[in-house]
């Protein structure tokens, strides 16, 4: 077990090193640089030089590459050219934003989604069933910044009420942090636990009629023992493995929401990145995304086997 | 420089649009604000001290640093923190900000400038001579990296002659050097400050100025936290304790963050968010005149735009009102040469303005004349963000099309657009830009000839050129108005570029906000004199 884990961590760290030249080379071939940005219409000749010197531009790409290879070794993501700070401290309290409506999102579609799939399930082809699905297609289809919007403005109308705009971490106020994100929250929640149930419906339909478990109702197993005991356990890898896809893709895509409420996450930071074309930051923020990815596909496969005694044997 | 907006008749027009239902009844604009040139704004009678207000911002600024960085979200806010030697008032004139006094020298090379006393850097340092000269000469000095260089190249020297007064040499004369000593780009700051390697990234979590206000947080994607500085040298100012600026780039939720208390004054952009708020309840919709424009740019490197005659017939068969209707609704002024809030005092007489349309058959009989009457197909660049460039590109489609003018349309991202703009590869493009209030830094480095100017259009045209000379050296206002009115004529003719229209500063604030006013360049003096009254 511990050398397939070995090789999966390598594999992951030759991945993430791949990703970072790709996001390197991608980035630098857009056109402008950060002092074009800087400079906008103004400037001259030898003022935008004296910038891409301070800022290293006036390197080969692949000299400037090694060089930030050598400084990210060292556990250094650099400072943003922009801002002026540290990229690890922009990014990681970014990331914490992010892993937070990540987290809570994950829990509350958790929470909603799967009860509501296994009773769809259950009841298939009845009325109750029929009524799920609908809430399903219509969390499915909704665009998250459509859902998010509609929220704000019902709310605001409705309760006169709109979400503070400077976020707060909820080490510093969580009553204030948890008005904050209740509407992002509910705006991305929403969406997930559709598509949850309507996952979770599926497998434990399909999982229903698989001949082991008419044939244990056939021998008189009580229908709650053969519920629990085979079909959860069997839809528990496949839920496991979209609880993963979830997370990653709250991760890369919350930029939207986080446009839409005002919150400093990652997908924002990057948004801003990209636009004003902080390198540093673009190349510290993805690595951290790539990162993150592979830390929770690594946790889906560590459950696997804690689920399924076969994948721990093979 | 970029977005940035405009109008004006006579000095400032602020117009209530308070109760107003419908876009053309806002047009009627009612003179209201009586015109000063009291720095930053008028001076309130009998203000409330103290508070906190929060202002939401839709565009962020890239960075704090009033030496390295370009951008106007950048400008608007750090003239609170940073400045310089004279500041910019709304009616064209420098007024001395940290200058006291000044004298010209009879030939125009040496302007012997006398500094306020008593004024304290947020550092606590007594700002002198020696500072001025520190951070002009840091400025100045192109190895250094300001995009502001360029306006300082005709300074040859600068001498401290005692603690409170600093002759700046010329090389030739320049009539708008009080102007460029004011606050568009570098400021006075401590001598020597940027010695330390770091210098320039602490500019974004602590500020070095002498400002009305110091620099306490800024977040990225967050806010902008600023705090009165108690030492400042203007007695009794500011009245407020502190500006909290949330950045919400989404107007939407701006618009609903502003009806639910959350921000106390909004600068908006587009005429479509304005429409959502009117009539409702607590909240004052104002429209101030502005310094910006937008405009077709016609660079002249390729054919056929390097051909006069097809440039006047583009002019002739464009439509600026129609353009403006369509993209800004009312909410704006139609142009001739000069961005609206200049109109007045520099610009030429909006009848007396050569090539303007719309006159589809003189459109035509030019591209006759210039062996073009079946017509051509033109790429004409937008750039994504712009909410104006969209509606005005397909209408000027329209436009043309009359002529038989086929438009491509293409939209492009910033990096690509300045990318372009800054290597005189421009093609037919839409532009969006701003000035301070002066016809020199307005003409000379977008239209005189190379190497002096930077002639982005490919203009080179040296009649116009020694035109731009002659008014740049002139030190009497009336003889400088007579040549660049010249100059105006010369530019209509030959169309470089069509101004089209100055898209008015439309602001929202709260009932509790008072006595701010909005400078036509964009830039938020007006917080500076702002109070609030519960």
């Amino acid at each position: 077990m511990s050398a397939s884990l070995v090789k999966r961590l390598f594999a992951s760290l030759l991945t993430a090193l791949l990703a970072s030249l790709l996001v390197f080379l991608l980035m630098r071939s857009v056109p402008g640089d950060v002092v074009s940005q800087m400079m906008g219409q103004a400037g001259g000749d030898t003022a935008e030089n004296a910038l891409r010197q301070f800022f290293g531009l006036d390197q080969p790409v692949y000299m400037q590459y090694f060089n930030w290879l050598l400084q990210v070794l060292q556990g250094d993501l650099g400072t943003s050219w922009t801002r002026g700070v540290p990229v690890t401290e922009m990014v990681g309290k970014a990331f914490l934003v992010t892993l937070e409506i990540g987290v809570i999102t994950l829990l509350v579609a958790t929470l909603v989604g799967v009860p509501l799939g296994i009773i769809a399930a259950i009841n298939e082809g009845k009325p109750l069933d029929t009524l799920i699905q609908s809430f399903n297609i219509l969390g499915l289809s909704a665009p998250v910044f459509w859902t998010g919007l509609m929220l704000l403005v019902g709310v605001s109308s409705v309760l006169s009420w709109s979400p503070p705009l400077r976020f707060v971490p909820p080490s510093q106020s969580l009553s204030t942090n948890l008005e904050i994100l209740v509407l992002p929250i509910l705006s991305l929640g929403l969406l997930q636990a559709a598509a949850y149930s309507q996952f979770v419906r599926q497998n434990v339909v399909s999982a229903m009629h698989q001949e082991y478990v008419r044939t244990a109702i056939a021998k008189g197993v009580p229908v709650r023992l053969v519920f629990f005991k085979h079909i959860l356990r069997n839809v528990l890898i496949p839920i496991v493995t979209f609880m993963g896809l979830i997370l990653i893709q709250i991760l890369g895509g919350v930029v939207i929401i986080e446009s839409l409420f005002a919150l400093p996450g990652l997908g924002r930071l990057l948004l801003s990145a990209i636009e004003t074309r902080d390198y540093p930051v673009v190349q510290g923020a993805l690595l951290i995304v790539v990162a993150t990815a592979m830390v929770v596909n690594l946790a889906v496969d560590l459950t696997y086997r804690m689920i399924d005694p076969r994948v721990r044997e093979s | 420089m970029f977005l940035s907006h405009m109008f004006s008749r006579r000095g400032f027009l602020r117009s209530s649009l308070l109760g107003a239902t419908m876009l053309g009844a806002l047009a009627s604009a009612a003179p209201a604000l009586a015109q000063t040139n009291a720095l930053y704004g008028p001076v309130a009678e009998n203000p409330t001290m103290g508070g906190r207000l929060n202002m939401g911002l839709l565009v962020e600024p890239p960075g704090l640093d009033p030496f390295h960085q370009a951008a106007d979200a950048r400008i608007r806010v750090t003239v609170l923190m940073y400045q310089g030697l004279f500041y910019e008032s709304p009616t064209g004139e420098a007024a001395p900000l940290l200058a006291e006094s000044y004298t010209v020298s009879d030939d125009g090379l040496v302007y012997t400038i006398k500094l306020r006393e008593g004024v304290v850097f947020h550092t606590g340092q007594p700002m002198t001579a020696k500072d001025v000269a520190y951070s002009y000469n840091y400025i100045r000095n192109a190895e250094n990296g300001s995009p502001g260089a360029g306006d300082f190249s005709v300074v040859s020297d600068i001498v401290v002659k005692d603690d409170y007064t600093v002759e700046i040499k010329l090389s030739e004369p320049n009539a708008s050097m009080p102007m460029t000593l004011g606050n568009k780009y570098g400021a006075i700051i401590p001598a020597g400050y940027f010695d330390d390697e770091n210098a320039k990234n602490r500019m974004n979590s602590q500020s070095v100025g002498t400002g009305p206000f110091k620099l306490v947080e800024f977040a990225p994607n967050s806010h902008v936290i600023l705090d009165k500085n108690a030492d400042y040298w203007e007695k009794g100012m500011p009245y407020l304790d502190g500006i909290d600026f949330s950045i919400l780039p989404n107007s939407a939720s701006m618009l609903i963050a502003l009806k639910n208390n959350r921000v106390d004054l909004v600068p908006l952009s587009r005429p479509q968010d304005v429409q959502q708020i009117e009539g409702v309840e607590g909240l004052t919709i104002e429209r101030w005149p502005s310094l910006g424009q937008t405009a077709i740019d016609l660079g002249a490197e390729t054919a056929p735009l390097d051909n006069v005659l097809v440039r006047q017939a583009i002019s002739l068969a464009t439509d600026k009102k129609e353009m403006m209707q369509a993209s800004i609704g009312d909410f704006g002024t139609v142009l001739g040469t000069v961005p609206a809030g200049l109109q007045e005092k520099w610009g030429l007489p909006l009848d007396q303005v050569p090539m303007q349309g719309p006159d589809v058959e003189a459109a035509k009989a030019k591209l006759a004349e210039a062996g073009m009457a079946d017509g051509f197909t033109l790429t004409l660049t937008t750039i994504n963000g712009y909410d104006w460039m969209d509606p005005a590109a397909v209408t000027l489609r329209e436009q043309l099309a009359k002529i038989d003018v086929t438009l491509d349309i293409q939209r492009v991202d910033l990096g690509v657009w300045i990318k372009n703009f800054r290597s005189k590869q421009m093609g037919l493009t839409f532009n969006d830009w701003a000035t301070q209030p002066d016809p020199n830094l307005l003409f000379y480095r977008h239209f005189h000839m190379q190497p002096k100017g930077a002639d982005f259009r490919n203009w080179n045209n040296a009649e116009a050129s020694a035109l731009l000379d002659d008014a740049r050296a002139s030190s009497n206002a009336e003889e400088r108005a007579e040549i660049y009115t010249k100059f105006q004529k010369i530019l209509a003719e030959t169309v470089p570029t069509i101004m089209l229209f100055s898209p008015d500063h439309i602001t929202v604030r709260r009932e509790r906000v008072n006595n701010y006013s909005q400078h036509p360049t964009g830039w938020y003096y007006g917080l500076a004199r702002t109070y609030l009254s519960e």
